[in-house]
């Protein structure tokens, strides 16, 4: 806390956004929307890590938006999230700015990690199997060793 | 479930993203089991809670299923 520019390098990690965009937008309109918030993020000293396009789907609940005093219920939404690196102090200004928009139904700010979270299809079988066929292998592979010595010692007792 | 779903499939972040992994470990309420049930250690139960609140929150995830 000592020195501005270590607390710079030190403060900034791994952040993402994930947003449920206004289900009125037209097809066209929504890579616009997504191009204006990542401009927003990069504007903050985001440095991009992953994304997604939003896109279209049904919500699982209703939800309420008020734009200019007028309540709009939803129940589809275009779902995109945003994953980048940024300086913790600029994601509240950030929040702040998206709470604003109109376009937005709400929004998700959270830490994360910056390897792909998203889990691949599922190994259970082949990773829960494969152990101990190697294990079986290793003791396969030390007997061979004792081969010349307990030749040895067979020959010892049948002598 | 006995054995913790997600260090056997070597999940080390629960994503809020990954729906169709959250709602096994919904009921047919659409409540998160019970950690008995669900078999995931506390550490990874606990990440689970909360990922599943987060998909709630963004309506990936149903509050109740009536």
């Amino acid at each position: 806390m000592e020195n501005n520019e270590e607390n710079a390098v030190s403060n900034s990690r791994v952040y993402e956004v994930g947003y449920l965009l206004v289900p009125t937008l037209s097809e066209e309109e929504v890579p616009a929307v997504y191009g204006n918030i990542k401009e927003l993020v990069s504007s903050f000293g985001g440095e991009m890590i992953a994304d997604e396009m939003p896109r279209m789907m049904p919500l699982a609940y209703k939800m309420v938006k008020v734009v200019a005093n007028v309540r709009n219920k939803f129940d589809s939404a275009y779902f995109g999230w945003v994953k980048f690196n940024m300086d913790g102090g600029k994601v509240v200004d950030l929040k702040k700015k998206l709470d604003l928009d109109p376009k937005i139904i709400r929004f998700l700010v959270l830490k994360t990690v910056k390897e792909n979270t998203i889990a691949a299809k599922r190994f259970v079988r082949g990773s829960v199997d494969k152990k101990p066929r190697t294990a079986k292998n290793e003791n396969e592979e030390a007997t061979p060793i004792n081969k010349e010595e307990i030749d040895k010692e067979i020959d010892a007792l049948i002598a | 479930m006995k054995q913790d779903y997600f260090s056997a499939n070597n999940i080390k972040y629960i994503d809020y993203k990954d729906v169709e992994i959250l709602k096994k470990f919904l009921n047919p309420n659409g409540k998160i089991m019970n950690h008995k049930k669900t078999g995931v250690t506390s550490k990874n139960q606990r990440a689970l809670a909360s990922a599943i609140k987060h998909a709630r929150f963004l309506g990936l995830l149903p509050f109740v299923i009536k």
